[in-house]
């Protein structure tokens, strides 16, 4: 299993390498000037030229474009990731500050899709060829076609414009209050966001117990006389999850995704937020790490995907 | 054909009949009504054809429909509710929804097709020559293939958008550019078994040339697939695009499209009373992808043997 691991993570250097060198390329190219996301504005005004030419010679700046690199990527290694061309901000702290939020919003709606999306898809699979069945199967292919902001639109204009439930956006930060003051912020953002992955998980947890229901274990479960919903749900559905879970692992990249417009949609205070504001302002420094960092959680997140599966699954090998 | 004795059975007749017609060269054409007469039997598929054959229609022959000019401002008539001058009223500054909406579609439309092609030509282009062959050149693209991969998408295209700047070729192309990996990885497994076949290998041991193998001989077998994964996708660039806009970052403003059209409804006055300028377009871009992804589950369901229900 260690072995197994350290061999899982050492694939994933080189293609972190080849990323980091993308965005570096990306900053490269685009227009700004690498000193003045390299140190803070304020810094900055106090230079003169020639302290300016010394900084530039001090930081590498002159060096050729390999070079430079490799030191903006030590530097990244240090937890040095640059500045925000607008506000002058350290972008760690703006991711620091971000990230919360994100992780609050896509976990929930990560939980949210799959026990609903597996629950959903199993019963659909036990009821095969039936009206529910039927029903669920078109519902899904709605859900899945109805653009992720019009759902949140929708859900504005019935539940807050017209219902006054919730409140139309925005996230109280978790300082003071109770869970339960800021569940209201959360509800609909979450389950906007769930909704357009409920009906991939159900379609494909439908096909995988289908398909585990007719295996030669369920036929032994049920000739040991065990009851019909633990010959289901304890024995079909542990093995009908595996497949689930793998597709889950590949939908990360689409949450992570899917949350910049919901994100937008109810001013939801994360990194997509974040994102979308700095491609609006060219803010060139703060859009590459923030894809760097998504690229990041997403190779991070399929790594532990690929450990959870080889636990569940008794036949995957550690070779 | 004749057995043992002599005698034509109705098994051989019926293997007779089959011969003819593969050699009077109809027995394709029957094979193709075949898949077309299971796709229009799923009634879901049926209604995908004729609700996103509406829509496309009504676009394409836009002026014919409505007579207003879907770009031209009308300072005396703003936000006009639906009438029988303007049928989905007028907009904020007057320009007519109809016919917004009708050539707005063409973009939108044209968008969501034109990547998918676009992602299809690359992904099948290299995927079945790499799969085929194998070797470095086949673990490179796999490599760039995950790279691009691994970034969620919408990002990589804000990411791109930021780069190139806002145009409606640029989003094309920057579709194109992030969407290929999917249709990639599907013709590379698909060569990657399919080559292993017989005729394959008769086929090298007649020295035939590689490209035309893979190209003629083994993709069409793959063509099921494909034709799935295009219309599939085609709904899903047609939903980004609406997203991108709706952003304010995706074809420019000037440009009507369907999520153009909905980036006024960011304004909450809009949401809540001025429901003609957002809920007719929502509902045709949702009905247009439901139609689309419809008619490649019925695709699907006709071409794949495997699937099953």
């Amino acid at each position: 299993m260690f072995a197994y691991m350290v061999r899982r993570l050492l694939i994933l250097i080189p293609l972190l390498f080849v990323i980091c060198f993308l965005v570096y390329l990306g900053m490269f190219l685009t227009p700004g000037d690498p000193v003045s996301y390299m140190i803070g504005p304020e810094a900055m005004q106090n230079l003169k030229p020639a302290e300016l030419e010394a900084l530039k010679e001090a930081l590498g700046l002159n060096q050729p474009f390999i070079i430079r690199f490799l030191l903006w990527l030590g530097g990244v290694m240090k937890g040095d990731f640059g500045y925000s061309l607008q506000s002058g901000v350290p972008i760690k702290n703006i991711v620091l500050a971000r990230l919360p939020a994100t992780l609050e919003l896509s976990g929930v709606a990560l939980l949210l899709s799959t026990v609903f999306g597996s629950l959903l898809g199993t019963v659909s699979a036990l009821k095969r060829g039936s009206i529910g069945d039927n029903a669920l199967t078109v519902a899904g292919m709605i859900g899945v076609s109805i653009p992720q902001f019009v759902f949140g639109l929708a859900a504005i204009v019935v539940f807050t414009l017209k219902l006054h439930w919730l409140p139309v956006g925005g996230r109280i930060e978790p300082d003071d209050v109770t869970f339960w003051d800021r569940f209201p912020n959360l509800v609909m953002p979450s389950l906007v966001l769930a909704a357009t992955m409920v009906a991939g998980v159900m379609r494909y947890s439908r096909s995988s117990m289908l398909d585990s229901m007719n295996r030669e274990f369920i036929k032994t479960a049920r000739s040991k006389g065990l009851p019909e919903w633990r010959v289901n749900f304890v024995h079909g559905f542990r093995v009908a999850l595996l497949p689930v879970i793998v597709l889950i692992g590949f939908r990360l990249p689409m949450l992570l995704g899917g949350s910049v417009i919901v994100e937008q949609v109810f001013q939801w205070p994360g990194i997509g937020n974040e994102f979308v504001a700095a491609v609006r302002s060219y803010n060139y420094p703060l859009i590459m790490m923030i894809a760097f960092f998504s690229v990041f959680a997403v190779l991070i997140a399929s790594f532990l995907i690929d450990l959870l599966t080889a636990w569940l699954d008794p036949r995957v090998k550690f070779e | 054909m004749e057995n043992a004795k002599g005698r034509t059975t109705r098994l051989d007749r019926q293997f007779d009949r089959l011969r003819d017609m593969e050699e009077a060269g109809t027995y394709v054409k029957a094979r193709g009504g075949r898949v077309l007469g299971r796709i229009l039997a799923n009634k879901l598929s049926l209604f995908g054809f004729v609700a996103a054959g509406v829509i496309l229609l009504a676009s394409m022959f836009a002026p014919l429909i409505t007579r207003y000019d879907p770009m031209a401002i009308d300072l005396r008539h703003i936000e006009a509710p639906p009438s029988a001058v303007h049928i989905l009223g007028t907009d904020k500054v007057g320009r007519d929804v109809f016919s917004r909406i009708l050539y707005g579609g063409r973009i939108s439309i044209l968008v969501g097709l034109g990547s998918s092609l676009g992602s299809a030509l690359i992904g099948i282009g290299i995927g079945a020559y790499t799969g085929y062959r194998g070797g470095w050149l086949d673990g490179l693209l796999l490599r760039i293939s995950e790279i691009v991969m691994s970034f969620p998408q919408i990002i990589l295209v804000l990411m791109l958008v930021a780069i190139a700047g806002q145009s409606l070729m640029n989003l094309m192309l920057i579709f194109t550019l992030t969407g290929w990996g999917g249709i990639y990885r599907m013709i590379r497994g698909q060569m990657l078994s399919l080559r292993e076949e017989e005729y394959v290998t008769a086929m090298r041991a007649f020295g035939m040339n590689t490209l035309s193998i893979c190209y003629k001989h083994i993709l069409p077998n793959a063509l099921g697939p494909i034709m799935v994964n295009i219309t599939l996708s085609t709904a899903m660039f047609i939903l980004q695009e609406a997203g991108l806009s709706f952003l304010g970052l995706g074809v420019p403003a000037s440009i009507p499209t369907w999520g153009n059209i909905l980036n006024a409804a960011q304004d909450l006055r809009i949401l809540t009373t001025l429901w003609w300028m957002w809920i007719p377009v929502s509902t045709v871009i949702s009905v247009f992808v439901l139609a689309i992804n419809f008619i490649g589950d019925g695709l699907r369901d006709s071409t794949d043997p495997t699937q099953q229900g």
